[in-house]
Protein backbone atom coordinates (compact mmCIF):
# COMPACT_ATOMS: atom_id res chain seq x y z
CA UNK A 1 0.00 0.00 0.00
CA UNK A 2 1.58 3.27 -1.49
CA UNK A 3 -0.98 5.27 -2.26
CA UNK A 4 -2.29 8.90 -0.46
CA UNK A 5 -5.40 9.86 1.07
CA UNK A 6 -5.70 13.38 1.15
CA UNK A 7 -8.49 14.65 3.59
CA UNK A 8 -9.64 18.55 3.32
CA UNK A 9 -6.27 19.82 3.22
CA UNK A 10 -6.07 24.01 3.46
CA UNK A 11 -2.84 25.85 3.93
CA UNK A 12 -2.85 29.19 5.19
CA UNK A 13 0.48 31.12 5.05
CA UNK A 14 0.24 33.47 8.11
CA UNK A 15 1.90 36.73 8.71
CA UNK A 16 0.05 40.19 8.32
CA UNK A 17 -2.28 39.42 5.73
CA UNK A 18 -2.67 35.81 5.75
CA UNK A 19 -2.89 34.08 2.46
CA UNK A 20 -4.90 30.81 1.53
CA UNK A 21 -3.02 29.08 -0.76
CA UNK A 22 -4.37 25.45 -0.86
CA UNK A 23 -8.32 25.37 -0.02
CA UNK A 24 -10.08 22.29 1.04
CA UNK A 25 -8.31 19.61 -1.20
CA UNK A 26 -9.73 16.07 -1.06
CA UNK A 27 -7.36 13.65 -3.43
CA UNK A 28 -7.08 10.15 -3.55
CA UNK A 29 -3.62 9.04 -5.24
CA UNK A 30 -3.75 5.04 -5.86
CA UNK A 31 -1.04 2.90 -5.16
CA UNK A 32 1.07 2.43 -8.77
CA UNK A 33 -0.33 5.38 -10.49
CA UNK A 34 1.50 8.38 -12.61
CA UNK A 35 -0.47 10.99 -11.07
CA UNK A 36 -0.14 14.76 -12.32
CA UNK A 37 -0.60 17.60 -11.17
CA UNK A 38 -1.42 20.76 -13.42
CA UNK A 39 -2.05 24.56 -12.61
CA UNK A 40 -0.42 27.54 -13.57
CA UNK A 41 2.38 29.65 -11.27
CA UNK A 42 1.00 30.64 -7.97
CA UNK A 43 -1.84 27.76 -7.39
CA UNK A 44 -0.42 25.86 -4.65
CA UNK A 45 1.14 22.80 -6.78
CA UNK A 46 4.15 23.20 -5.56
CA UNK A 47 2.69 23.92 -1.49
CA UNK A 48 0.53 20.45 -2.06
CA UNK A 49 3.47 18.33 -3.38
CA UNK A 50 5.63 19.43 -0.22
CA UNK A 51 2.82 18.33 2.01
CA UNK A 52 2.86 15.58 0.39
CA UNK A 53 6.84 15.26 1.03
CA UNK A 54 6.10 16.21 4.65
CA UNK A 55 8.52 18.68 4.48
CA UNK A 56 4.99 21.18 4.96
CA UNK A 57 2.17 20.20 7.20
CA UNK A 58 -1.34 21.78 6.08
CA UNK A 59 -3.59 24.26 8.54
CA UNK A 60 -5.76 22.11 8.46
CA UNK A 61 -7.33 18.71 6.88
CA UNK A 62 -5.01 15.08 7.03
CA UNK A 63 -2.78 12.82 4.53
CA UNK A 64 -2.91 9.51 5.25
CA UNK A 65 -0.08 7.56 3.58
CA UNK A 66 -0.31 3.82 3.53
CA UNK A 67 -2.48 3.37 5.96
CA UNK A 68 -0.71 6.01 8.50
CA UNK A 69 -1.22 9.67 8.78
CA UNK A 70 1.89 11.86 7.59
CA UNK A 71 3.89 13.46 10.43
CA UNK A 72 7.11 14.38 8.26
CA UNK A 73 9.56 13.14 5.35
CA UNK A 74 10.35 9.95 4.80
CA UNK A 75 12.34 7.86 3.15
CA UNK A 76 9.74 5.87 1.50
CA UNK A 77 8.79 8.90 -0.38
CA UNK A 78 12.03 10.35 -2.57
CA UNK A 79 11.39 13.90 -3.94
CA UNK A 80 12.71 15.07 -7.07
CA UNK A 81 13.24 18.90 -7.26
CA UNK A 82 12.49 21.73 -9.28
CA UNK A 83 16.62 22.81 -9.04
CA UNK A 84 17.83 19.51 -8.85
CA UNK A 85 19.44 20.50 -5.88
CA UNK A 86 22.75 18.71 -6.24
CA UNK A 87 25.11 19.16 -3.57
CA UNK A 88 28.46 21.05 -5.64
CA UNK A 89 30.95 19.76 -3.33
CA UNK A 90 29.83 16.17 -3.70
CA UNK A 91 30.74 14.19 -7.21
CA UNK A 92 27.92 12.91 -8.79
CA UNK A 93 28.52 9.71 -7.18
CA UNK A 94 28.40 10.97 -3.65
CA UNK A 95 25.53 12.95 -4.42
CA UNK A 96 23.34 9.94 -5.42
CA UNK A 97 24.77 7.92 -2.33
CA UNK A 98 23.74 10.46 -0.21
CA UNK A 99 20.43 8.88 1.20
CA UNK A 100 21.94 5.80 1.95
CA UNK A 101 24.85 7.79 3.29
CA UNK A 102 22.62 9.06 5.63
CA UNK A 103 20.98 5.82 6.83
CA UNK A 104 24.24 4.33 7.26
CA UNK A 105 25.00 2.14 4.45
CA UNK A 106 28.02 0.74 3.91
CA UNK A 107 30.46 1.60 1.82
CA UNK A 108 30.76 -1.11 -0.93
CA UNK A 109 26.90 -1.34 -1.24
CA UNK A 110 26.14 2.24 -1.44
CA UNK A 111 28.66 2.68 -4.50
CA UNK A 112 26.74 -0.55 -6.10
CA UNK A 113 23.55 1.15 -5.66
CA UNK A 114 24.10 4.32 -7.12
CA UNK A 115 25.87 2.98 -9.79
CA UNK A 116 22.78 0.70 -10.69
CA UNK A 117 20.67 4.01 -10.78
CA UNK A 118 22.88 5.86 -12.31
CA UNK A 119 22.78 3.23 -15.07
CA UNK A 120 19.39 3.64 -15.21
CA UNK A 121 19.19 7.40 -15.72
CA UNK A 122 21.84 7.01 -18.36
CA UNK A 123 24.29 8.66 -16.12
CA UNK A 124 26.99 6.16 -16.56
CA UNK A 125 30.22 7.61 -16.94
CA UNK A 126 29.45 10.90 -15.16
CA UNK A 127 30.11 9.41 -11.76
CA UNK A 128 33.04 11.32 -10.79
CA UNK A 129 31.98 14.57 -12.49
CA UNK A 130 31.01 17.65 -10.13
CA UNK A 131 27.49 19.08 -10.46
CA UNK A 132 28.97 22.05 -12.09
CA UNK A 133 30.22 20.09 -15.33
CA UNK A 134 26.58 18.90 -15.91
CA UNK A 135 24.03 20.22 -18.57
CA UNK A 136 20.72 20.81 -16.94
CA UNK A 137 19.00 17.89 -17.92
CA UNK A 138 21.87 15.64 -16.26
CA UNK A 139 21.40 17.41 -13.58
CA UNK A 140 17.59 16.52 -13.65
CA UNK A 141 18.75 12.66 -14.00
CA UNK A 142 21.00 12.91 -11.30
CA UNK A 143 18.23 14.20 -8.93
CA UNK A 144 16.22 11.36 -9.87
CA UNK A 145 19.07 8.84 -9.69
CA UNK A 146 19.54 10.46 -5.84
CA UNK A 147 15.44 9.90 -5.33
CA UNK A 148 15.50 6.49 -7.01
CA UNK A 149 18.78 5.36 -4.92
CA UNK A 150 16.74 4.59 -1.50
CA UNK A 151 14.41 2.74 -3.57
CA UNK A 152 11.18 5.23 -2.23
CA UNK A 153 7.48 3.79 -2.84
CA UNK A 154 6.74 6.78 -4.34
CA UNK A 155 8.22 9.71 -6.37
CA UNK A 156 7.52 13.47 -5.72
CA UNK A 157 8.27 15.29 -8.70
CA UNK A 158 8.26 19.31 -8.54
CA UNK A 159 8.09 20.35 -12.18
CA UNK A 160 11.36 18.47 -12.48
CA UNK A 161 12.04 19.21 -16.39
CA UNK A 162 11.10 22.96 -15.63
CA UNK A 163 14.50 24.43 -16.76
CA UNK A 164 15.20 22.27 -19.20
CA UNK A 165 15.12 23.06 -23.39
CA UNK A 166 12.47 21.68 -25.11
CA UNK A 167 13.87 18.45 -26.72
CA UNK A 168 15.42 17.02 -23.53
CA UNK A 169 12.72 17.70 -21.64
CA UNK A 170 10.64 15.07 -24.20
CA UNK A 171 13.52 12.53 -23.84
CA UNK A 172 13.35 12.94 -19.84
CA UNK A 173 9.99 12.26 -20.25
CA UNK A 174 10.10 9.14 -22.29
CA UNK A 175 12.81 8.18 -19.80
CA UNK A 176 11.02 9.13 -16.65
CA UNK A 177 8.34 6.43 -18.61
CA UNK A 178 10.38 3.94 -19.13
CA UNK A 179 11.82 3.93 -15.60
CA UNK A 180 8.51 4.35 -13.97
CA UNK A 181 7.76 1.14 -15.97
CA UNK A 182 10.62 -0.51 -14.88
CA UNK A 183 10.59 0.55 -10.76
CA UNK A 184 7.11 0.03 -10.58
CA UNK A 185 6.34 3.19 -8.23
CA UNK A 186 3.77 5.32 -7.62
CA UNK A 187 4.61 8.98 -9.41
CA UNK A 188 3.33 12.53 -8.46
CA UNK A 189 4.22 14.86 -11.07
CA UNK A 190 3.98 18.79 -10.76
CA UNK A 191 4.27 20.62 -13.79
CA UNK A 192 2.31 23.37 -15.68
CA UNK A 193 2.81 21.83 -18.96
CA UNK A 194 -0.58 20.22 -20.33
CA UNK A 195 1.03 18.32 -22.85
CA UNK A 196 3.62 16.83 -20.66
CA UNK A 197 0.36 16.04 -18.04
CA UNK A 198 -0.99 14.73 -20.36
CA UNK A 199 1.49 12.19 -21.95
CA UNK A 200 2.62 11.51 -18.45
CA UNK A 201 -0.12 10.51 -16.54
CA UNK A 202 -2.90 8.24 -15.71
CA UNK A 203 -4.84 10.86 -14.34
CA UNK A 204 -4.31 14.90 -14.71
CA UNK A 205 -5.92 16.96 -11.63
CA UNK A 206 -6.43 20.65 -12.52
CA UNK A 207 -6.28 23.15 -9.85
CA UNK A 208 -7.00 26.51 -10.20
CA UNK A 209 -5.28 29.70 -8.54
CA UNK A 210 -5.81 31.31 -5.47
CA UNK A 211 -6.81 29.63 -3.23
CA UNK A 212 -5.68 26.10 -5.42
CA UNK A 213 -8.87 24.08 -5.33
CA UNK A 214 -9.36 21.07 -7.46
CA UNK A 215 -10.71 22.12 -10.72
CA UNK A 216 -11.35 19.10 -12.59
CA UNK A 217 -9.76 15.55 -12.72
CA UNK A 218 -8.97 14.45 -15.84
CA UNK A 219 -8.38 10.40 -17.02
CA UNK A 220 -6.13 9.74 -19.48
CA UNK A 221 -6.64 5.83 -20.07
CA UNK A 222 -4.50 5.41 -23.38
CA UNK A 223 -2.32 3.08 -23.19
CA UNK A 224 1.34 3.19 -23.26
CA UNK A 225 3.61 3.21 -25.09
CA UNK A 226 1.46 6.80 -26.15
CA UNK A 227 2.45 8.69 -29.04
CA UNK A 228 2.38 12.34 -28.44
CA UNK A 229 0.32 12.89 -31.46
CA UNK A 230 -2.24 10.61 -30.28
CA UNK A 231 -5.93 11.70 -31.57
CA UNK A 232 -7.04 11.17 -28.12
CA UNK A 233 -4.37 12.45 -25.93
CA UNK A 234 -4.77 15.72 -28.20
CA UNK A 235 -8.49 15.89 -27.28
CA UNK A 236 -8.03 15.59 -23.57
CA UNK A 237 -5.25 18.17 -23.79
CA UNK A 238 -7.93 20.58 -25.97
CA UNK A 239 -10.32 19.89 -22.77
CA UNK A 240 -7.74 21.01 -20.34
CA UNK A 241 -7.28 24.10 -22.29
CA UNK A 242 -10.99 24.49 -22.81
CA UNK A 243 -11.08 24.57 -18.34
CA UNK A 244 -8.19 26.48 -18.16
CA UNK A 245 -9.92 29.02 -19.91
CA UNK A 246 -13.18 28.78 -18.46
CA UNK A 247 -11.56 29.83 -15.01
CA UNK A 248 -9.75 32.77 -16.41
CA UNK A 249 -13.00 33.90 -17.96
CA UNK A 250 -14.89 33.30 -14.62
CA UNK A 251 -12.25 35.19 -12.71
CA UNK A 252 -12.13 38.41 -15.06
CA UNK A 253 -15.86 38.51 -15.16
CA UNK A 254 -15.62 38.75 -11.27
CA UNK A 255 -13.45 41.53 -11.44
CA UNK A 256 -15.42 43.72 -13.54
CA UNK A 257 -18.18 43.13 -12.14
CA UNK B 1 44.65 33.93 -29.50
CA UNK B 2 45.79 30.15 -29.63
CA UNK B 3 47.50 28.25 -26.62
CA UNK B 4 51.39 29.56 -28.47
CA UNK B 5 49.87 32.87 -28.97
CA UNK B 6 48.38 32.88 -25.10
CA UNK B 7 51.92 31.06 -23.89
CA UNK B 8 53.98 33.73 -25.65
CA UNK B 9 52.09 36.60 -24.10
CA UNK B 10 52.25 35.54 -20.98
CA UNK B 11 56.06 34.91 -21.17
CA UNK B 12 56.52 38.44 -22.05
CA UNK B 13 54.58 39.91 -18.87
CA UNK B 14 57.01 37.60 -16.77
CA UNK B 15 60.13 39.58 -18.68
CA UNK B 16 58.37 43.08 -18.03
CA UNK B 17 57.46 41.90 -14.86
CA UNK B 18 61.20 41.02 -14.11
CA UNK B 19 62.98 44.05 -15.65
CA UNK B 20 61.08 46.22 -13.39
CA UNK B 21 61.88 44.49 -10.26
CA UNK B 22 65.72 44.43 -11.31
CA UNK B 23 65.35 48.12 -12.85
CA UNK B 24 64.16 49.35 -9.16
CA UNK B 25 66.45 47.19 -7.36
CA UNK B 26 69.17 48.66 -9.26
CA UNK B 27 67.82 52.02 -8.81
CA UNK B 28 68.24 51.65 -5.25
CA UNK B 29 71.93 50.51 -5.28
CA UNK B 30 72.74 53.31 -6.94
CA UNK B 31 70.75 56.00 -5.05
CA UNK B 32 72.99 54.66 -1.94
CA UNK B 33 75.99 53.92 -3.91
CA UNK B 34 76.49 57.43 -5.24
CA UNK B 35 75.60 58.59 -1.64
CA UNK B 36 72.79 60.43 -3.33
CA UNK B 37 70.31 58.75 -0.38
CA UNK B 38 72.51 57.82 2.99
CA UNK B 39 73.03 53.86 4.05
CA UNK B 40 71.35 55.09 7.12
CA UNK B 41 67.88 55.20 5.49
CA UNK B 42 68.36 52.65 2.52
CA UNK B 43 70.59 49.89 1.64
CA UNK B 44 72.16 48.20 -1.16
CA UNK B 45 70.06 45.13 -2.47
CA UNK B 46 73.31 43.47 -2.56
CA UNK B 47 74.16 44.11 0.97
CA UNK B 48 70.65 43.10 2.19
CA UNK B 49 71.37 39.39 0.27
CA UNK B 50 74.56 39.13 2.01
CA UNK B 51 73.14 40.07 5.46
CA UNK B 52 70.39 37.89 4.69
CA UNK B 53 72.87 35.13 4.17
CA UNK B 54 74.62 36.38 7.42
CA UNK B 55 71.40 35.54 9.12
CA UNK B 56 71.14 32.15 8.19
CA UNK B 57 75.05 31.04 7.78
CA UNK B 58 75.36 31.64 11.37
CA UNK B 59 72.23 30.17 12.42
CA UNK B 60 71.22 33.59 14.42
CA UNK B 61 68.02 33.45 12.78
CA UNK B 62 66.77 29.91 13.63
CA UNK B 63 65.52 30.74 17.05
CA UNK B 64 63.81 33.28 16.34
CA UNK B 65 62.16 32.31 13.37
CA UNK B 66 61.19 29.69 15.29
CA UNK B 67 60.03 31.05 18.09
CA UNK B 68 57.46 33.48 15.60
CA UNK B 69 56.47 30.89 13.55
CA UNK B 70 55.65 28.62 17.38
CA UNK B 71 53.19 31.70 18.39
CA UNK B 72 51.85 32.21 15.07
CA UNK B 73 51.09 28.74 14.59
CA UNK B 74 49.61 28.15 18.88
CA UNK B 75 47.19 30.72 18.30
CA UNK B 76 46.28 30.72 15.08
CA UNK B 77 45.12 27.12 15.75
CA UNK B 78 43.40 28.37 18.47
CA UNK B 79 41.54 31.29 16.80
CA UNK B 80 40.74 28.84 14.00
CA UNK B 81 38.84 25.93 15.95
CA UNK B 82 37.68 28.58 18.76
CA UNK B 83 36.46 30.65 15.46
CA UNK B 84 34.55 27.86 13.65
CA UNK B 85 33.21 26.48 16.74
CA UNK B 86 31.66 29.70 18.31
CA UNK B 87 30.59 30.58 14.78
CA UNK B 88 28.72 27.37 14.91
CA UNK B 89 27.18 27.83 18.05
CA UNK B 90 26.05 30.97 17.62
CA UNK B 91 23.90 30.39 14.84
CA UNK B 92 22.88 26.60 15.45
CA UNK B 93 21.86 26.54 18.97
CA UNK B 94 18.27 28.67 19.29
CA UNK B 95 18.21 32.79 20.26
CA UNK B 96 22.28 32.38 21.22
CA UNK B 97 23.26 34.75 18.17
CA UNK B 98 20.85 37.65 19.55
CA UNK B 99 21.65 36.98 22.76
CA UNK B 100 25.48 37.02 22.26
CA UNK B 101 25.89 39.09 19.37
CA UNK B 102 26.00 42.71 20.75
CA UNK B 103 29.17 41.60 23.38
CA UNK B 104 30.94 39.71 20.19
CA UNK B 105 30.46 42.92 18.41
CA UNK B 106 31.38 45.25 21.47
CA UNK B 107 34.79 43.23 21.61
CA UNK B 108 34.86 43.18 18.02
CA UNK B 109 35.14 47.20 18.08
CA UNK B 110 38.10 46.94 20.58
CA UNK B 111 41.16 47.93 18.32
CA UNK B 112 43.09 44.82 19.66
CA UNK B 113 46.61 46.37 20.00
CA UNK B 114 45.48 48.78 22.82
CA UNK B 115 45.15 45.40 24.53
CA UNK B 116 48.79 44.31 24.19
CA UNK B 117 50.23 45.97 27.71
CA UNK B 118 47.37 44.35 29.51
CA UNK B 119 48.25 41.67 28.17
CA UNK B 120 51.77 41.57 28.97
CA UNK B 121 50.65 42.49 32.41
CA UNK B 122 48.67 39.27 32.69
CA UNK B 123 50.74 36.92 30.89
CA UNK B 124 54.41 37.73 30.73
CA UNK B 125 56.54 38.74 27.72
CA UNK B 126 56.84 34.91 26.57
CA UNK B 127 55.05 32.73 24.45
CA UNK B 128 51.18 33.10 25.89
CA UNK B 129 51.46 36.75 25.64
CA UNK B 130 52.37 36.46 21.65
CA UNK B 131 49.83 33.58 21.39
CA UNK B 132 46.81 35.44 22.61
CA UNK B 133 47.76 38.11 20.61
CA UNK B 134 47.78 36.11 17.09
CA UNK B 135 44.68 34.83 18.60
CA UNK B 136 42.65 38.17 18.85
CA UNK B 137 43.86 39.38 15.97
CA UNK B 138 42.24 36.43 14.32
CA UNK B 139 39.53 34.94 16.20
CA UNK B 140 36.54 37.61 15.56
CA UNK B 141 36.95 37.36 11.65
CA UNK B 142 36.84 33.59 11.55
CA UNK B 143 34.14 33.59 14.03
CA UNK B 144 31.93 36.15 11.90
CA UNK B 145 33.00 34.60 8.78
CA UNK B 146 31.85 31.41 9.95
CA UNK B 147 28.28 32.75 11.02
CA UNK B 148 27.75 34.33 7.34
CA UNK B 149 28.91 30.85 5.90
CA UNK B 150 26.86 29.02 7.67
CA UNK B 151 23.75 31.31 7.02
CA UNK B 152 24.54 30.76 2.83
CA UNK B 153 23.64 27.74 3.47
CA UNK B 154 20.73 27.31 0.43
CA UNK B 155 17.52 26.55 1.64
CA UNK B 156 16.90 24.25 -0.96
CA UNK B 157 19.98 22.03 0.23
CA UNK B 158 18.28 21.63 4.05
CA UNK B 159 14.81 20.31 2.62
CA UNK B 160 16.98 17.26 0.63
CA UNK B 161 18.32 16.82 4.22
CA UNK B 162 15.21 16.62 5.55
CA UNK B 163 13.82 14.53 3.12
CA UNK B 164 16.37 12.10 3.54
CA UNK B 165 15.76 12.32 7.19
CA UNK B 166 19.31 13.47 8.46
CA UNK B 167 20.07 13.79 11.87
CA UNK B 168 20.93 17.14 13.49
CA UNK B 169 24.63 16.15 13.47
CA UNK B 170 24.63 14.69 9.64
CA UNK B 171 22.74 17.91 8.57
CA UNK B 172 25.76 20.04 10.10
CA UNK B 173 28.76 17.70 8.70
CA UNK B 174 27.57 17.14 5.52
CA UNK B 175 25.44 20.10 4.40
CA UNK B 176 26.36 23.37 6.67
CA UNK B 177 29.84 22.68 6.84
CA UNK B 178 30.69 22.28 3.59
CA UNK B 179 28.44 25.13 2.44
CA UNK B 180 29.78 27.24 4.85
CA UNK B 181 33.40 26.27 3.94
CA UNK B 182 34.41 28.49 1.26
CA UNK B 183 33.50 31.34 3.48
CA UNK B 184 35.11 30.16 6.09
CA UNK B 185 38.45 29.90 4.30
CA UNK B 186 38.35 33.49 2.96
CA UNK B 187 38.89 34.40 6.67
CA UNK B 188 41.61 31.98 7.23
CA UNK B 189 43.60 33.31 4.56
CA UNK B 190 42.87 37.10 6.00
CA UNK B 191 43.68 35.90 9.25
CA UNK B 192 46.96 34.43 8.36
CA UNK B 193 47.98 37.60 7.35
CA UNK B 194 46.98 39.35 10.47
CA UNK B 195 47.74 36.97 12.71
CA UNK B 196 51.63 36.54 11.87
CA UNK B 197 51.69 41.02 11.95
CA UNK B 198 50.00 40.00 15.64
CA UNK B 199 53.05 37.58 16.33
CA UNK B 200 55.79 40.25 15.15
CA UNK B 201 54.40 43.10 16.90
CA UNK B 202 53.67 41.60 19.98
CA UNK B 203 57.50 40.82 19.74
CA UNK B 204 58.43 44.14 18.88
CA UNK B 205 56.95 45.68 21.86
CA UNK B 206 57.84 43.42 24.56
CA UNK B 207 60.15 40.10 23.78
CA UNK B 208 63.09 38.76 24.50
CA UNK B 209 63.25 36.93 20.98
CA UNK B 210 60.70 36.71 18.00
CA UNK B 211 61.70 37.96 14.64
CA UNK B 212 59.93 41.18 15.74
CA UNK B 213 62.43 41.39 18.24
CA UNK B 214 65.73 40.61 16.03
CA UNK B 215 64.33 43.82 13.82
CA UNK B 216 64.10 45.94 16.91
CA UNK B 217 67.23 45.12 17.92
CA UNK B 218 68.96 45.90 14.15
CA UNK B 219 66.61 49.32 13.97
CA UNK B 220 68.00 50.33 17.22
CA UNK B 221 71.66 49.79 16.19
CA UNK B 222 70.72 51.74 13.16
CA UNK B 223 71.80 48.53 11.22
CA UNK B 224 69.42 49.25 8.32
CA UNK B 225 70.83 46.35 6.00
CA UNK B 226 70.17 43.80 8.55
CA UNK B 227 66.62 45.65 9.16
CA UNK B 228 65.55 44.99 5.77
CA UNK B 229 66.72 41.85 5.71
CA UNK B 230 64.98 40.82 8.38
CA UNK B 231 61.85 42.23 6.80
CA UNK B 232 62.50 39.90 3.45
CA UNK B 233 62.74 36.72 5.72
CA UNK B 234 59.40 38.25 7.06
CA UNK B 235 57.57 38.57 3.99
CA UNK B 236 58.44 35.28 2.62
CA UNK B 237 57.13 33.29 5.49
CA UNK B 238 54.05 35.27 5.58
CA UNK B 239 53.52 34.58 1.74
CA UNK B 240 54.46 30.96 2.53
CA UNK B 241 51.79 30.33 5.32
CA UNK B 242 48.92 31.68 2.92
CA UNK B 243 50.12 29.44 0.24
CA UNK B 244 50.07 26.73 2.76
CA UNK B 245 46.74 27.89 3.40
CA UNK B 246 45.72 28.48 -0.50
CA UNK B 247 47.08 24.80 -1.03
CA UNK B 248 44.54 23.32 1.92
CA UNK B 249 41.48 24.93 -0.09
CA UNK B 250 42.02 23.95 -2.94
CA UNK B 251 41.75 20.13 -1.38
CA UNK B 252 38.95 20.75 0.10
CA UNK B 253 37.06 23.24 -1.40
CA UNK B 254 38.12 23.96 -5.11
CA UNK B 255 37.81 20.98 -6.98
CA UNK B 256 34.24 21.17 -6.72
CA UNK B 257 34.02 25.08 -7.38
CA UNK B 258 33.12 26.61 -10.92
CA UNK B 259 36.27 28.50 -11.84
Amino acid sequence: MAGFEVRGVSKVYGGATPTETLSNIDLTIEDGEFLSILGPSGCGKSTLLEILAGLQLPTSGEVWFGGAKLKGPGIERGVVFQDPSLYPWRSVAKNVQLGLEMRGVAKGERREDAQRYLDLVGLKGFEHKYPHHLSGGMKQRAGLARALANGPEVLLMDEPFGAVDHLTRLQLQDDLLRIWEAEKKTVVFVTHDVSEAVFLGDRVVLLSPRPGRINRIFQVPQARPRRRDDAGLLKIQNDIYAAIHEVKSSESLEFTI
Amino acid sequence: MGYDGKKRYRWRILIGQVALLLACLGMIEYLVRAEIVGSLYLSKPTQVAEEIYKLFADGEIFHDLLVTLKEFAAGYLLSAFAGIATGMFLVLVPHAENFFRPFLSALLAIPKVTIIPLLMLWLGIGLSHKVAIVFLFCFFTIAFNTITGIKQTAEAHLKVARVFEASKLQTIVKVILPSAAPTIFVSLRVSAATGLVGALFGEMVASKDGLGNLLVQATSLYDTAKAFGIITVVTVVSVLIIGVIDLLEKRVVLKWKSS
